[in-house]
């Protein structure tokens, strides 16, 4: 990730808001570093960026001094958006630069006089919405104080809440934040939630006003699981990742996107992992064409993910694209959840904790025994209007048969004929 | 399909129904021998008669007095206004006898009314005017105001076959500037408004001249996307058209060469407010000639009327909102 800069005249240089992903828009500046007047390295980090998810250092371009800033803190601008001037060393000896392109989102609204001879508008000006906008936003659960305007003196118009719901839609991206918090009944620190956690609270809340979620939960056999993980060194995720890919591979209908009246079938698998960061919140890497990667080669992209998603190195593009995802809170011991579809997928596969169990099962005399096994409920949160519950349960018990090895065919998880 | 311009389509228009319907008739000033003021019936009089074509005094209530009493017994006359400014002679003949005669005694009156409106060359105030308004006004009438040469045939055709008065608003600075393929035979344009160019981003409303005016105005507005819609008819006024453009765009300018106060694009603008409110994502703007008589003089005449930068102007302005 490179911070691009615009040459300025008299020897200054615009540093400008990063694009961060293909298909990232805008970012919010979080932090300054430095200070009107302070020197600045080439490449030395002179405010900190993000988005709804990434967070990211923006470098300077040149060495020299900060001319100007042009972005509070906690402003979302769009890509492209100078951020501050420096001043070039020996380029013109620190002027003031012609003031960069002000950032639309901190536009002043200056009341707006029409002109026309027959009249026009009304004095218009950024907090004034207009009927249409009204209804868009409420139809698109949008807060209209949130949405940057591009009419006239800012005010908000009818094709930036379109935008606004599009983007909310693309990316999962909080175009809302959260409802108003309720005051606190009792003695307590209120503080507004983080960024991330915003998100995750738009994106969980429109997901469940989304889809029609129904959670079905079907219980397997880990032994063979168990067995195949040790050689390979890591937790059961990465072959019960393999197997899944497996049975979306027999099952298409699962690895799909939902969008309106529109179902999108993907060829590739792109699997998101989700991925906890403690109290900051969660996150889902995505393992895009994870069809193409043995049961090895999804260990080693989840470690790589998580590492970088808690060392926020994750990419916009990182987090895009996915096409069923997979969480695992198991591993704190909870045996059944019931998930929320990570929008616009269809489906999500929560995998809980592997705990030994006895079970009735069939000895090799032909007679039923109890036997200890080690046993985990796979449980699927899907969306009904996609597909139905018969679906869901033929998924389910083929991913129970790849993970028991009982699958005929391919054996997508087994080592057993390995040298 | 023959090119032809405005005025030669209606004559088209005037020439096929008199000679399809024995029914019909002509009559107006100067209509017969002399092919009337602005030659659009030129050689209906030698075609099929001064029984049928018919030379009047300079007597609107008269001409318009006489077709109602005709078109009750059966005929189907089309007046002509020499200046659709002169109607107001005629007017209670047309606003009283013939509007409200199928209200008060089930009596259809199937006349036409032409009346050459609109300015644009210099004509002055008693020859410029459009007073599709006045009619707009009084139940029973129906009004109607053609932008393009097949629609004035169409159109004029329809009128002649409507049971109903209509007055048939043809607009004089068209007669010889706007040209186009013209169907043969008597196929009628409906009473309904006409997408003149598609758009997204804003509607441009208009009828008659104003229409050309819009498209000239609305080409190339930074690349915007200009819906322009020519209403056709006022009345009936086609509203779902407009609802439904106005959904699309949710912004809106109403053109009107007539005088603001009560025009038609009034009409259209307390339509949108009532029926299209949570559409809107800007003002309703109006574009019309001031309330003032139409001056003679060019450059005054020009300041007045509806100009396309007049109208480009607005439509930025709103863009812009």
């Amino acid at each position: 990730m490179s911070s691009s800069s615009t040459e300025q005249a008299q020897g200054t240089v615009a540093v400008e808001m990063p694009q961060m992903g293909v298909s990232v828009a805008e970012g919010t500046l979080t932090v300054w570093h430095k200070h009107v007047g302070d020197h600045v390295d080439r490449d030395e980090i002179i405010c900190e960026v993000s988005t709804d998810k990434i967070d990211t250092d923006v470098p300077s371009p040149a060495a020299g001094s900060i001319v100007e800033l042009l972005v509070e803190e906690e402003k979302t601008v769009p890509v492209g958006t100078a951020l501050a001037v420096i001043a070039v060393e020996g380029g013109g000896g620190g002027e003031p630069a012609a003031a960069a392109d002000a950032p639309a989102a901190d536009a002043p609204a200056p009341a707006h006089a029409p002109a026309s001879g027959n009249g026009t508008a009304n004095g218009s000006h950024a907090s004034f919405h207009s009927p249409v906008a009204q209804r868009l936003a409420a139809a698109h659960g949008i807060d209209l104080a949130t949405v940057k305007g591009t009419g006239r003196g800012g005010r908000v118009r009818k094709q930036d809440v379109l935008a606004a719901a599009e983007s909310g839609r693309a990316s999962g991206s909080s175009a809302a934040p959260a409802a108003a918090e309720p005051s606190a009944p009792s003695a307590g620190v209120s503080e507004p939630l983080s960024r991330m956690r915003r998100a995750i609270a738009e994106h969980m809340t429109r997901s469940l006003h989304t889809a029609a979620h129904c959670t079905t939960i079907i219980e397997a056999d880990f032994s063979r699981v168990e067995r195949e993980r040790a050689p390979i060194g890591c937790s059961p995720l990465p072959l019960v990742a393999r197997a899944v890919v497996a049975a979306l591979r027999a099952h298409p209908a699962l690895n799909s996107t939902l969008e309106g009246d529109s179902l999108t079938r993907h060829e590739d698998v792109n699997l998101g992992i989700a991925v906890s960061l403690g109290e900051r919140g969660l996150i889902v890497p995505v393992i895009h064409r994870a069809q193409e990667l043995s049961a090895e080669g999804l260990a080693a992209r989840i470690a790589e993910l998580a590492r970088r998603a808690r060392a926020d190195e994750l990419t916009a593009d990182d987090v895009r694209g996915g096409t069923f995802t997979i969480t695992n809170p198991g591993g704190f011991g909870s045996i059944a959840s019931t998930p929320i579809i990570n929008q616009p997928q269809v489906g999500i596969l929560d995998l809980e904790a592997v705990v030994k169990r006895p079970v009735a099962i069939v000895d090799d005399a032909g007679g039923d025994a109890i036997a200890v096994r080690p046993m985990a409920y796979l449980c699927l949160s899907w969306d009904h209007r996609a597909l139905d519950g018969a679906l869901a349960a033929q998924f389910l018990a083929t991913l129970r048969g790849v993970l028991e090895g009982k699958e005929v065919g391919d054996d997508p998880i087994g080592r057993t004929a390995a040298p | 399909m023959p090119e032809m311009t405005y005025l030669q389509a209606i004559h088209d228009g005037l020439r096929e129904e008199l000679l399809a319907d024995e029914r019909v008739l002509v009559m107006g000033e100067d209509v017969g021998r002399f092919g009337g003021a602005f030659k659009v019936t030129d050689g209906l009089w030698d075609e099929f008669g001064a029984e049928r074509v018919i030379d009047t005094p300079l007597a609107e209530a008269a001409i318009i007095g006489t077709a109602v009493g005709a078109a009750v017994v059966g005929m189907r006359p089309v007046c002509e206004m020499q200046f659709a400014d002169f109607v107001a002679c005629g007017f209670d003949q047309l606003v009283n006898v013939a509007g409200k005669m199928h209200y008060r005694q089930g009596l259809a009156v199937p006349i036409t009314v032409r009346l050459p409106s609109g300015g644009g060359f210099g004509g002055g105030p008693f020859h410029s005017q459009n007073p599709e308004a006045w009619f707009m006004h009084a139940p029973g009438l129906k009004v109607v105001a053609p932008a393009t040469a097949a629609d004035a045939k169409g159109m004029l055709i329809g009128a002649i076959h409507d049971p109903n008065p209509v007055l048939f608003f043809e607009h004089k600075h068209l007669y010889r500037r706007v040209k186009g393929e013209v169907p043969p035979g008597r196929e009628e344009t409906p009473f309904r408004a006409r997408v003149a160019r598609e758009g997204r981003d804003l509607t441009v409303i208009a009828y008659g001249a104003m229409v050309w005016s819009a498209l000239e105005a609305t080409e190339d507005i930074d690349g915007a996307s200009v819906e322009v819609i020519d209403l056709r008819s006022l009345v009936p006024l086609d509203e779902e058209a407009i609802l439904a453009s106005v959904a699309k765009t949710s912004k809106v300018v109403v053109i009107d060469e007539a005088n603001a106060t009560c025009a038609a694009g009034a009409q259209v603008a307390a339509l949108i407010a009532e029926r299209a409110f949570e559409d809107l994502d800007g003002p309703v703007v109006r574009v019309a000639t001031p309330d003032a008589p139409i001056a003679f003089s060019p450059p005054l005449e020009r300041a007045l009327l509806p100009q396309a930068d007049r109208i480009e102007e607005a439509c930025r302005e709103l863009l812009e909102y």
